[in-house]
């Protein structure tokens, strides 16, 4: 994980999940919850990211004094690279969305 | 006094999974791992329980360590022992893995490969230097660089060895994709 663009999908809901202040083990639940538990973060990859995105100043330590639930939130670069993120996956979905409706209507009209 | 037993590791570069392995079939048998030091793991009696274990890499600052435990327990890892840098886990089975995505597993053999590389690059000076000291000189010098240079030989063969196990672990994710 040399670059975070394009963001990987852990990546992805670890800086969806911290738009607000959360500690770890509450980001891992926030997805656990959202997706259904079809999208699972194992402890190891989200400290390894968390570690990442700090050094990378996409996040930064919002309250420590909690030293077993220390609190991170998006920086401002970080709500930028999240944006730009959003965008292409929007494209992606776009596109699988109007190819999927000009079959419907294919099907339709025979 | 309980009953310990003791199990050699044939090196976490070459035989993780192996080695993690071993450890669940010994806990079904009842031997549970209470301390892995210097490569040998220390298992000690008990009732017979079914358990995935895991191991992470990761040097650990002192203000690290609340949140990386915790980060763990909370997704049912529970802390077995810890050596230096390595941190043993055990879960039920099924238990969501430590790591989720590739992406991350990447980082944690690189991590691993580090100080390896560091230690195969030492040794492997050191037995050059003692091999030219060695042949170059005569008399006592020659003496003691020759058992020198012998014994950095073992060192440097198993760091290397290790080495290129972690050379051929980052190809086969890179192949993998």
């Amino acid at each position: 994980m040399k670059s975070f663009e394009p963001l990987t999908d852990s990546v992805f809901y670890i800086m969806a999940s911290l738009t607000e202040p959360r500690h770890g083990y509450a980001v891992m639940s926030l997805v656990e919850e959202t997706t259904g538990g079809s999208f699972v973060i194992g402890p190891a990859s989200l400290y390894t990211i968390i570690k990442k995105l700090l050094k990378e100043q996409l996040i930064v330590l919002h309250d420590e004094s909690d030293s077993r639930r220390k609190v991170y939130m998006l920086t401002d670069v970080g709500r930028q690279t999240l944006e730009a993120d959003i965008a292409r996956r929007k494209v992606m979905i776009e596109m699988a969305e109007k190819g999927l409706e000009r079959r419907e209507v294919c099907d339709e009209e025979h | 006094m309980k009953n310990i037993k003791r199990v050699a590791s044939w090196g976490l570069a070459f035989s993780e999974a192996a080695d993690m392995n071993m450890l669940r079939r010994k806990a079904l048998r009842g031997w549970h791992l209470k301390q892995f030091r210097f490569g040998v793991y220390e298992l000690e009696q008990g009732e017979s329980e079914d358990v995935i274990y895991s191991i992470d890499y990761r040097l650990l600052e002192p203000d690290e360590v609340d949140e990386y435990f915790e980060m763990f327990s909370f997704a049912s890892w529970t802390h077995v022992c810890s050596d230096y840098n390595m941190h043993i886990f055990k879960a039920k089975k099924g238990t969501v893995p430590i790591y989720s995505d590739p992406e991350s597993a990447q980082d944690k053999t690189n991590r691993l490969a580090a100080p390896v590389k560091k230690m195969m690059i030492y040794t492997v000076t050191t037995t050059v230097i003692l091999w030219l000291v060695m042949t170059l000189t005569s008399g006592i010098i020659e003496t003691i660089s020759k058992w020198s240079f012998m014994f950095a030989l073992i060192l440097a063969f198993p760091a290397t060895m290790t080495y290129l196990a972690t050379l051929f672990h980052r190809y086969n994710r890179i192949k993998r994709g």
